[in-house]
């Protein structure tokens, strides 16, 4: 999926989706309600189309649709609501915003991501930080499920009144907190031996930046430009 | 940063998260995903606990694809620097302390959830709150009253009970553990 038969998202240099989306979330908010977020959304979702990531306008749309319907029923059907232009503009905000994060996150690779960090000379610590916790996630929840298996093979309620669920809280949480302490021992013990203050990670094939990145980032930049500088000029 | 604090933020963060999943599967109508930025600022310090929050937030966002909620990072930032507060003060305790720092740290998360909710999401935010608000807003409140409303009282219950869970972590903690951090014997006062 790497050669040049893949879609553009997959593609493209890790930081290129990254500027795209952050992008995205200011020019939301900068341009004119409610034509702007709504050209903003069609333009996003045309993007994410044309970077072979088609999935992630149907993954924004599922995303969005509980606030979709909650900002018609609180600013349209109620009283005392903004009206339907500005649930229009909030709308069109929140669809373009979720249509990008489902782009970014279907290109987000962890690996290129940290190359493409240790390339620009940014620390150990920072790229440790975001591996080791992508990695502790899933852990950590198969552990929490353990321990719910084990708690209810010993009698504990998970069912019925919720003072009783508020009451199987404690067996269920203190041994998640005190094992993942126990884990940060480990862990801290490997680092030290490891010496973390002192490495610098040289990445075996850092991502390179292609006329398509560049050309999209600089677009990205313009695009910010116009609307802040219109946003400071308009009255 | 030292190994030790390097070490801890990740399995912090991974807590928030998986005790998210806790109480979604006992159907229980709060989050308690901060009970991990609370345990690393009340066992290393403020700024553990800040990098605790944003990292998780950054991190939720990467691995959902969902970065709508990233300026929810403020209300981390928050929980992190009171718990940090309450941990310098011995408000771990016991449980009553624990409870009264937790319907302070609860007050405080829930006016600045509001203050995003309405600025930003106009009031829509997650499902829960959302729903609270739109019945208050439906019993004739004004939308700025109801998201107000529906923000501090889900995060007062919800921060409440994460501060005494945490209590109970940090006084049922072996010496020998309670030693490595500092930050943990101030807090429950030993």
């Amino acid at each position: 999926m790497n050669g040049r038969s893949a879609p553009l998202v997959a593609r493209a240099h890790p930081f290129t989706p990254l500027v795209l989306a952050a992008a995205i979330v200011v020019l939301a908010f900068a341009l004119p309600a409610p034509r702007g977020p709504m050209a903003l959304y069609a333009a996003t979702a045309a993007l994410v189309a044309l970077a072979g990531a088609p999935r992630a306008l149907i993954t924004g749309a599922i995303v969005c649709l509980p606030l979709w319907f909650f900002l018609f029923i609180l600013h349209v059907a109620l009283r005392g609501g903004d009206g339907l232009d500005a649930a229009l503009a909030q709308g069109a905000r929140l669809g373009a915003i979720a249509t990008a994060s489902a782009a970014l996150l279907r290109s987000f690779r962890p690996s290129r991501f940290l190359d493409a960090m240790a390339v620009r000379g940014l620390s150990f610590h920072a790229a440790y930080l975001i591996v080791a916790t992508l990695q502790s996630l899933p852990r950590l929840r198969a552990r929490a499920h353990a321990i719910q298996e084990a708690q209810r093979a010993r009698g504990l309620r998970l069912r019925g009144a919720p003072l009783g669920r508020l009451r199987a809280l404690v067996p269920l949480t203190l041994p998640l907190m005190l094992g993942s302490l126990a884990e940060v021992d480990d862990r801290a013990m490997a680092l030290e031996t490891r010496g973390v203050a002192a490495r610098r990670r040289t990445p075996l094939a850092p991502p390179s930046w292609s006329g398509w990145d560049v050309l999209a980032c600089s677009a990205a930049a313009a695009a910010l430009l116009l609307a802040l500088g219109w946003r400071v000029v308009s009255p | 940063m030292s190994p030790r604090q390097l070490a801890l933020i990740p399995s912090a963060v991974a807590l928030n998260a998986a005790a998210g999943w806790v109480v979604k599967s006992l159907g229980l109508p709060i989050y308690l995903d901060t009970i991990g930025t609370v345990l690393a600022a009340a066992l290393a310090g403020p700024w553990v606990g800040v990098v605790t929050g944003v990292v998780g937030q950054v991190v939720f966002a990467l691995s959902t694809g969902d970065m709508m909620w990233l300026p929810f990072a403020v209300v981390q930032v928050i929980i992190a620097l009171l718990a940090a507060l309450a941990a310098r003060r011995g408000g771990f305790r016991s449980l009553g302390v624990s409870a009264a720092w937790g319907a302070l740290v609860g007050l405080a998360a829930g006016a600045a959830s509001a203050v995003i909710s309405y600025a930003v999401f106009r009031g829509v935010t997650a499902t829960g709150v959302t729903a609270v608000t739109t019945l208050l807003s439906g019993l004739g409140l004004t939308l700025a009253q109801s998201v107000t409303l529906a923000s501090v009282g889900t995060d007062l219950v919800d921060k409440l009970l994460v501060l005494v869970l945490v209590g109970v972590a940090l006084r049922s903690l072996p010496r020998r553990v309670a030693a490595r951090f500092p930050w943990a014997q101030r807090a429950v006062a030993r």
